[in-house]
């Protein structure tokens, strides 16, 4: 059967209104009177005659795709405006079993619904869907029989969303009618495609070639056990696959080890974020008392308590990942993974015993882990990121070397304890985010207590006490030749970090690395030079470094992979991030001097203001400290091409407007939109200052 | 061979009271207590406590194991039971399977699946 072109047509329009959709169904019902269809269940829709005959169809004109972008609830109340609309406008009355059918033949063919049906056909190597009084179905059932292979029957007409199923099989394949016959995963036909292929002697090749595709332990190996890798077996899992991870973390050169979940929950996002607000509580104390909270004058901050808090915390959600996994079926084994050929993977366990595996898929999310400078003591005295949150004792004095954003966020929340806190950097701060923001970070911190040496580099640390912390002397050398000396408890490098691509056998296979910083590369499909490995998350060159970006890469991989009528790829353009510094930093697309580059200066128009958070007020924080940016490209209807906020809850406020930015807002939308009083973020709807005009950006009074 | 100790404790008191010098690892299961005609007022229990009898050999012979029946519904039901404020055991539903001192913990209807249960007895 033609697909006609209005569903299809249009379905990359997303229907905006009610009305849309009215349209959308009044043709689909008059235009295709001819369609009938099968049992349905959209009780809520219609109660017509149940028509099934063997050939029956799905109206081809289902607007599904367009339902399927709404979400159930509403599609509910919409079900109900479309059936009293239908009275009023006197369709139902003419009481035509057909626009009827036609009506019910919309069930919404929801992702949910695609995946189920999906993992029904890779639940077994012939499968049927058929309905109980099929003849077509009996036949074609009876003829497999006879050649005594085996097979799986989904009888659509017993399973409560059959007609749902049956709609996106239309959609998966074209075909609307039953038996739908699939074999080792393809899509073969009806009944007559089978008994042709028999007739024709094919089936029995199609059949026996499924002996001859070779058979893995498991359809996806997964190296990794983190943010990237989890989604990615978990989705896979979801789909009926036969998935292994492997997960193990070789312990920090102070001997660090941790669970289940990778950077992101165990030295990375979570515990960050948890004692960035441990700081930003100890901060807040302070300025209770001008709200009228009798405080007393000193108050400490207890670093195991907060650690054990956070550790504990951290325990749950390794035990969380281990749960999800067993329940879902995927085979969890703790042990580092080689990659011996294309199919094959050697594991080794903590006591050394090694064992192989094979899949038809590997996917490699190894992740990275922080860098050290090759100096004298580095190693032996230093710690990085991977040590500081479970560190047993509190840290002291402390030197965080680097100008990266994990530098400066524990830096700002030691400094934020009390403790003292310097960071030394050996040029721009926080290279790639936007200078002028970057530069603002780096005064606010100044202002709160954080020394910082800039243009200088540490070339050797000693030791000078034993303890828990010890002391140690560090000799940096400044741009200018100086040396620097100076004593501290810990040193906490936080350079950069390189990605875990060595040592897992990627040179067995051939996959290729960027010679210049040693990651994946890999293309839109997130495909490497190899065919069937895949990289995800950190480790893939080019890719920005965040949870959820190595989220979103794993489960869209997984349906791809296992789910051919599935295409989406990740969408890696404008991805919002936020820099968690005392001073919070949100920012989506171009930094202003990045996008001065790509789109030339004179197309950029850069709105700005300072903002006082009323919340600062009555403490008396200081003035013209957070910030509101927006770059636009004048070129293109003032597009905003970059957002860039600096205030408390940044993070928050920056969230949506990725929503925003993605759908490609411009200024115009910006001041369109109405403020929510009194909040940060509703500066974002009033800019008017340019920094062209050079007028002050600063605010006074209110 | 050897199996776990089962204890069966009432009550908030008499959990902590068993609880003082176990040596080994200990699992408390908390679920609804049963009213004079022995019936609970949570389904969800009863339907969990075969499962998980059913895998208690899988546990280590060393450990203990508590079946701490917490009281009728109403005591429950109050947000300040002491069940739910005691931060050794933060628990937050029945039926509720934990291994004292860790981070391990399943409810509900996770502990109708053997392999759950299974994956808290084994040791790590
Ligand atoms: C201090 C810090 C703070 C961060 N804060 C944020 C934040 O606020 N927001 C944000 O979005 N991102 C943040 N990130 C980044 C985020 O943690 C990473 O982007 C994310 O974890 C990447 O996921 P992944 O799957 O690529 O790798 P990972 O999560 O690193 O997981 C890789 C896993 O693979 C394991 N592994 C490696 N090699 C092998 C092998 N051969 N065999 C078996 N297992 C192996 C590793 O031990 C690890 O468990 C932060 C990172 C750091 C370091």
């Amino acid at each position: 059967m033609k697909r006609q072109s209005l569903g299809r047509g249009s379905s990359s329009k997303k229907p905006t209104s009610l009305s849309t959709l009215f349209s959308l169904s009044k043709n689909s019902t008059s235009s295709n009177p001819s369609s009938s269809t099968s049992g349905g269940r959209n009780s809520t829709l219609i109660t017509g005659t149940v028509v099934t005959s063997p050939s029956t169809h799905i109206s081809s004109t289902s607007p599904s795709t367009h339902i399927s972008a709404i979400s159930p609830s509403t599609r509910t109340s919409l079900a109900k405006d479309l059936s009293s609309y239908k009275k009023k406008s006197g369709i139902l009355s003419q009481k035509s079993s057909k626009s009827t059918a036609a009506f019910r033949s919309m069930p919404p063919i929801t992702d949910g619904v695609k995946l189920e049906v999906q993992k029904i056909i890779n639940s077994s190597n012939i499968v049927i869907f058929s309905k109980t009084h099929c003849p077509f179905c009996q036949k074609a059932k009876d003829l497999l029989k006879s050649l005594n292979v085996k097979f799986e029957t989904f009888e659509l007409d017993l399973n409560d969303k059959g007609a749902e199923y049956q709609a996106a099989l239309k959609d998966l394949t074209g075909q609307g009618t039953v038996p739908n016959i699939f074999i080792h995963g393809k899509h073969l036909g009806g009944c007559d495609d089978l008994l042709k292929a028999h007739s024709d002697n094919s089936l029995k090749d199609i059949i026996n070639k499924m002996a001859d595709i070779p058979q893995y332990d498991c359809d996806l190996i997964v190296i990794g056990g983190g943010s990237g890798g989890l989604a990615a077996a978990k989705e896979a899992a979801n789909m009926g696959k036969r998935v292994t991870l492997f997960d193990y973390v070789e312990p920090s050169p102070i001997g660090t080890t941790w669970g289940l979940g990778g950077t992101c929950v165990n030295v990375g996002c979570i515990p960050k974020k948890l004692m960035h607000r441990a700081a930003i509580l100890g901060e807040s104390i302070h300025e209770a008392k001008a709200f009228g909270w009798d405080v007393p004058e000193k108050v400490k901050h207890n670093w195991q308590t907060m650690k054990n808090a956070v550790q504990d915390h951290i325990g749950s959600l390794n035990w969380g990942y281990r749960v999800q996994l067993r329940d879902k079926k995927v085979n969890y084994v703790n042990a580092y993974a080689q990659i011996v050929d294309k199919n094959t993977i050697k594991a080794i366990k903590k006591n050394k015993t090694e064992s192989t595996m094979t899949a038809a898929n590997i996917l490699i999310a190894t992740g990275e882990r922080p860098r050290y400078p090759d100096i004298p003591g580095a190693k032996e005295y230093g710690i990085t990121s991977d040590d500081l949150f479970s560190l047993p004792y509190c840290p002291g004095k402390t030197l965080c070397v680097g100008a990266s954003y994990v530098s400066l966020e524990c830096a700002g929340f030691l400094a934020g304890f009390g403790l003292d806190t310097t960071v030394m950097v050996r040029s721009i701060l926080l290279r790639g985010f936007d200078q002028q923001c970057s530069e603002m970070i780096g005064k606010h911190m100044s202002n709160h207590g954080v020394k910082f040496i800039r243009g200088a580099v540490p070339t050797k640390i000693e030791q000078v006490e034993k303890g828990e912390p010890g002391k140690y002397r560090v000799t940096a050398v400044a741009s200018d030749g100086a040396q620097i000396v100076e004593e501290y408890n810990t040193i906490l490098f936080a350079i950069g970090r390189d990605p875990c691509t060595k040592g897992i056998g990627l040179e067995n296979v051939g996959v290729s690395l960027n010679p210049n910083n040693q990651r994946v590369v890999v293309d839109a499909s997130e495909k490497t030079s190899v065919s069937n490995i895949y990289a995800i998350g950190d480790i893939g060159d080019g890719r920005p470094e965040l949870t959820p970006v190595a989220i979103q890469a794993g489960k869209l991989l997984s349906r791809r992979l296992f789910n051919s009528s599935f295409t989406t790829k990740v969408d890696y353009t404008n991805v919002a991030t936020t820099v968690f510094t005392p001073l919070e930093y949100g920012c989506i697309g171009y930094s202003e001097e990045a996008a001065i580059e790509k789109f030339g200066e004179d197309n950029i128009e850069v709105y700005h203001s300072y903002f006082m958070p009323l919340e600062w007020t009555v403490p008396h924080k200081e003035e013209n400290t957070c910030y509101a940016k927006l770059v636009c490209n004048k070129a293109d209807h003032e597009r905003v091409v970059g957002f860039h906020v600096l205030g408390p809850n940044a993070g928050e406020i920056t969230q949506g407007y990725a929503v925003a930015i993605k759908k490609g807002a411009t200024k115009e939308d910006f001041d369109g939109t109405i403020g929510i009083h009194p909040t940060c973020s509703e500066t974002f709807t009033t800019l008017h200052v340019t920094k062209r005009s050079g007028e002050s950006a600063e605010v006074t009074g209110c | 061979m050897n199996m776990v100790r089962t204890i069966s404790v009432h009550g908030y008191e008499a959990l902590t009271k068993a609880l003082s010098g176990i040596q080994g690892s200990v699992y408390i299961l908390f679920s609804g207590s049963q009213d004079e005609y022995g019936v609970s007022w949570c389904p969800d229990c009863v339907k969990a406590e075969p499962v998980i009898n059913k895998n208690l050999e899988k546990a280590p012979s060393d450990a203990t194991f508590i079946h701490c029946h917490v009281g009728d519904r109403n005591y429950w039901k109050k947000q300040d039971n002491e069940f739910r404020k005691d931060p050794k055991f933060l628990v937050k539903c029945v039926p509720t399977l934990l291994k004292f001192g860790s981070p391990q913990r399943l409810e509900e209807e996770q502990l109708f699946k053997d392999d759950l249960i299974q994956m808290m007895f084994e040791e790590d």
